[in-house]
C-alpha cells in the first residue's frame, strides 16, 4: 500500500492531478447541480478501484490515510479540475464517526459498504424547529424490543430521495436537563413504510433538498453509534476539518473567473465604476486566499484549528455572493434570464451562480451563528 | 520565502526583532508618546530614532554588503506593523522604504547611508509636485549649476530632518540631489496633518544642492522605492488597525449601559467580529504581498502587489478606525481617548502614496496590461 504522506507535497499533487485529468469524465467537470448516484456511478467505480474514495480515512479501513496537508492538496486538486465530490456523505460524515466511536461489528459491516456506495447516505440533522438552533431537535427515537422506533421530521436533507440510508441526530432522552444532552446518533434504512421523502423545490428550481417524515419507522438497536445520549458531542467532534473546508476560496475563485470572462465579453470593463467593483471583489478573493493559507499552514504543522477558522467561511461566502451579484449587473437586461448566456465563446449561467451563492451564508452554521461563535470564543465578549 | 516560512521562522529571530521593537516602543510610553509629541508640536524623537537604529530597524532591507541586515521587505513589514501599533511618528517606513530605498539603489557608498542606518540623521524625500489645480502634477523643479529652482509638495518628515533628497529635472533627465535643511533659498511651508505631523511644501530659489545620481536610473529607483514604501505603509496600517481594534474590544467589554457591558449586545458583537475579520484578512493579505515582493524583481510584477497591499490596508484601516469611534460612542469623539489618535493617523497614512481607490485602479490597470501583453 502506498504511503502517500511520505511523498513530497509536489509529487503527491502531481500524482492526484494526473489521475483526475486522465480519468475524470470531461462531461462531469464543474457540474452545476448535485448528481444522482447513477449519473456519477461510472466515475465512482474508477475511484473505488483506485482506492481513493475515502482520502481521510485510515488505510486499515480502506482509506488513503492522508494527513491534513495531503488532504488539503487532494481537495484543492479535486476543486481545480471540477471533480464532483460524488455522494460523499457516507465518506465524509458517517465513516469518520463509525471509525471513531463505532463497534468492531459496525466498522466491519458499514465501512466497506460506504466505500463501494452500496449504501448511499443522507444527513438527517436539521428540523423545522431546529436549524441554527440544532440542539432544539425533536425527532424522537424510543427503544421497543430490539429496535428504535423513530417519529418526527427532518428537513433540508440533501439528496434524501436518492439515498438508501440516513444518519441522524435524534432525541432519546426528552427529560435531559440540557437540550444538548439526550441526543443520540442513529443509522436507519430509508426503504421502509415509516419513512416518507418529499423533495423541496428551491428558488433555482432544483430539487436537491428534501423533507423526510418518520412515522413509526424502525431501525435495529445495534444501529446506535457511540453511547446513548452522547450524539451531540460526537457530531461536534467531526466538524474541525469541515470548518476550514467550508471556508476554502474555490467557490469564490471559480465565480470570479466566470465574472471576468462574462464582464469582458459584455464590455462591462469600459465602465470605471464596474472596474473598481471588480477589483474590490478580486482583491477580496486574493486576500482571503492569503488568510486561508495561514490556517492551512497551521493544519500542515499539525496544529488544531481554533474557532477563529470560522472567519474564512464568513468572508468567502459573502464575497461569493457579491461576485454573483456583479455578474447580474454585468448582464444588464439579461439579469433576470434563466439558463446560460452566450458571450463570445464562453457561456455563463448568471442566475445559476447567483442562486448557488445564496444558501452558502445559511448552511454549515449561518453566518450570523458564526459571528456569535467568534464573538464569544475568539473575542471573549460576554453574554 | 513562503508565507509559511515567514510565520514559522518567526518562531526565532523574527519574533525577537518584533518583540524588541515592541518593547522599545512600549517602554517609551506606547501611544501616549505619540500624543505627547503631537502636543509638543508634531515632530518625532531623535533619541527614539537612535534606539530604533540600535535594534537594527533602518537597515533591515539594505543588503548586507551595503551595511544593512539584508532581511527584505517582509521583515521590514513586521517592523512597520509595530510602528503602526503605537502610531509612532518616527520616520521608520519613510527611511526604510524611501530615503534608504533611493540611496541603496543609486549611491550605496554615500556616507549618508551609514548615518541613516545608524539613526544619526533622517532625510525626507521630495519627489512629488503640486499642479495649478492643487492635484499632483508632472515634475518641473530644475537642477542646474548645483542649484535647485522650483517646488516640491507632500514632503513627509519635513520637520526634524537634516536634509532633503530631491528628485529634480535636468536637460539630460532626472537627477537626485541632496539639499541641507538649512540651505539658502529653501522655504518650507508646513501643512499640519490630522495626526499633528506636517506635510512640507518646499520652494527652492537657487538653493544649493549636491548631486547624488542622474539619468534614467533615478526614475527607476524612485519608482521602485515608492512601490516598496507603499507596501510598508500598508503594513504600518495593518499594525494600526490591529491595535485600534484591540482598544475598541477592551472598551466594549468594560463600558456598561442598561446594566450590561455593551459588548454583550449582539449587534455590537457582530460588528466587532466583522472588524476582527477585516483585520485578519488585511494582515494575511499584506504579509503575503510583502513576501511575494521579496521573491520578485520585475517592477511590473511588484507594482500591482504593493497596490494590492495598500488597497487592502487602507480599506481595512478606514473601516476599523471609523467604526471604532462609533463603538466608543460620544467619548470616541473626544481628544481624550486614544482611539481618535488612531483614526487621525489612519487618515494621514491612507492619503499618503495613494488610497484604496487609487491603488485598486493601479492594480487593475497593471493586470490588464499584463493580460494584453500575453
Amino acid at each position: 500500500m502506498t504511503d502517500w504522506n511520505a511523498m513530497s507535497d509536489a509529487e503527491f499533487r502531481k500524482e492526484v492531478r494526473q489521475f483526475f485529468e486522465a480519468e475524470y469524465p470531461e462531461e462531469l467537470r464543474h457540474l452545476p447541480h448535485r448528481p444522482k448516484f447513477a449519473e456519477i456511478e461510472h466515475w465512482h467505480r474508477k475511484l473505488h478501484a483506485k482506492g481513493w474514495v475515502a482520502p481521510a480515512w485510515p488505510a486499515e479501513f480502506g482509506g488513503m490515510g492522508l494527513n491534513a496537508a495531503k488532504l488539503l492538496i487532494f481537495y484543492e486538486e479535486q476543486q481545480r479540475w471540477g471533480v464532483n465530490r460524488g455522494r460523499d456523505m457516507g465518506v465524509q460524515m458517517v465513516g469518520p464517526l463509525i471509525i471513531k466511536f463505532g463497534t468492531r461489528e459496525q466498522k466491519d459491516y458499514w465501512l466497506p459498504r460506504i466505500l463501494s456506495c452500496e449504501d448511499i447516505w443522507c444527513q438527517g440533522y436539521s428540523e423545522p424547529g431546529a436549524g441554527s438552533d440544532l440542539a432544539n431537535l425533536r425527532t424522537r427515537a424510543e427503544i421497543d424490543g430490539d429496535d428504535f422506533v423513530i417519529n418526527g421530521q427532518k428537513i433540508w436533507t440533501t439528496m434524501a430521495h436518492d439515498a438508501t440510508h440516513i444518519f441522524m441526530l435524534v432525541r432519546t432522552d426528552p427529560d435531559a436537563p440540557k437540550k444538548q444532552q439526550g441526543i443520540s446518533f442513529l443509522l436507519a434504512p430509508m426503504d421502509q413504510p415509516g419513512v416518507d421523502v418529499r423533495t423541496i423545490t428551491t428558488l433555482s428550481g432544483e430539487t436537491e433538498f428534501c423533507e423526510v417524515f418518520f412515522d413509526d419507522a424502525r431501525t435495529p438497536r445495534e444501529n446506535l453509534v457511540g453511547e446513548l445520549n452522547k450524539g451531540w458531542t460526537m457530531a461536534k467532534a467531526l466538524l474541525s476539518f469541515e470548518r476550514i473546508f467550508i471556508g476554502s476560496p474555490s467557490l469564490a475563485q471559480n465565480a470570479l473567473g466566470q465574472l471576468e470572462s462574462f464582464a469582458r465579453g459584455r464590455g462591462a470593463f469600459d465602465d470605471p465604476v464596474f472596474r473598481d467593483r471588480f477589483a474590490q471583489a478580486a482583491l477580496d478573493v486574493e486576500d482571503h486566499a492569503a488568510l486561508y493559507t495561514r490556517f492551512a499552514d497551521q493544519l500542515k504543522r499539525g496544529e488544531t484549528l481554533g474557532a477563529d477558522v470560522s472567519m474564512l467561511k464568513i468572508w468567502v461566502t459573502e464575497c461569493f455572493q457579491r461576485i454573483t451579484e456583479l455578474m447580474i449587473e454585468a448582464a444588464g437586461p439579461d439579469g433576470g434570464s434563466i439558463g446560460p448566456l452566450q458571450v463570445g465563446n464562453v457561456s455563463v449561467d448568471v442566475l445559476a451562480s447567483f442562486y448557488k451563492a445564496r444558501p452558502t451564508t445559511i448552511y454549515g452554521g449561518s453566518n450570523e451563528i458564526q459571528r456569535n461563535i467568534l464573538s464569544k470564543a475568539v473575542l471573549g465578549l460576554p453574554g | 520565502m513562503t508565507q509559511t516560512d515567514i510565520l514559522s521562522s518567526e518562531q526565532d529571530d523574527l519574533r525577537l526583532l518584533r518583540e524588541s521593537v515592541r518593547t522599545l516602543f512600549e517602554r517609551a510610553g506606547g501611544s501616549d508618546r505619540a500624543r505627547q509629541l503631537r502636543d509638543a508640536g508634531g515632530g518625532f524623537d531623535p533619541e527614539m530614532v537612535r534606539e530604533l537604529a540600535e535594534a537594527g530597524v533602518f537597515g533591515v532591507a539594505v543588503p548586507e554588503d551595503q551595511g544593512g541586515l539584508g532581511m527584505g521587505l517582509a521583515v521590514g513589514g513586521i517592523i512597520a506593523e509595530e510602528v503602526g501599533r503605537v502610531i509612532a511618528p518616527e520616520p521608520v517606513v519613510l527611511t526604510i522604504g524611501l530615503s534608504l530605498g533611493l540611496l541603496r539603489r543609486l549611491c550605496p557608498d554615500h556616507p549618508k547611508m551609514a548615518q541613516l542606518i545608524g539613526g544619526e540623521i533622517s532625510l525626507a524625500v521630495a519627489w512629488q509636485e503640486r499642479g495649478p489645480g492643487g492635484a499632483p502634477a508632472d515634475a518641473t523643479c530644475r537642477y542646474a549649476d548645483g542649484k535647485l529652482t522650483g517646488g516640491k509638495a507632500w514632503v513627509v518628515g519635513a520637520t526634524g530632518s537634516q536634509g532633503f533628497l530631491v528628485v529634480a529635472e535636468q536637460d539630460e533627465g532626472p537627477v537626485l540631489v541632496l539639499a541641507e535643511a538649512d540651505a539658502d533659498g529653501l522655504v518650507i511651508d508646513k501643512r499640519t496633518q490630522a495626526d499633528g505631523s506636517s506635510s512640507g511644501e518646499l520652494s527652492f530659489s537657487g538653493t544649493p544642492a549636491a548631486e547624488l545620481a542622474r539619468g534614467d536610473a533615478v526614475q527607476a529607483a524612485l519608482e521602485e522605492a515608492v512601490v516598496d514604501t507603499t507596501a510598508l505603509a500598508a503594513a504600518e496600517l495593518v499594525g494600526l488597525s490591529g491595535r485600534a481594534f484591540e482598544i475598541t474590544l477592551d472598551y466594549i467589554k468594560t463600558r456598561e449601559q442598561f446594566d450590561k457591558p455593551i459588548g454583550s449586545f449582539q449587534v455590537i458583537q457582530h460588528r466587532a467580529v466583522d472588524l476582527n475579520v477585516m483585520c485578519e484578512v488585511a494582515q494575511a493579505g499584506v504579509r503575503a504581498a510583502l513576501v511575494q515582493m521579496d521573491s520578485e524583481t520585475d517592477p511590473k510584477v511588484r507594482t500591482p502587489i504593493a497596490s494590492r497591499a495598500k488597497a487592502r490596508a487602507v480599506t481595512a484601516a478606514k473601516k476599523i478606525t471609523r467604526d471604532a469611534i462609533q463603538l466608543h460612542g460620544a467619548v470616541g469623539y473626544t481628544d481624550e481617548f486614544d482611539i481618535g489618535l488612531y483614526l487621525n493617523r489612519a487618515l494621514v497614512l491612507s492619503a499618503w502614496l495613494g488610497d484604496d481607490t487609487y491603488h485598486r485602479r493601479i492594480w487593475f490597470e497593471a493586470r490588464e496590461a499584463e493580460g494584453a501583453a500575453q
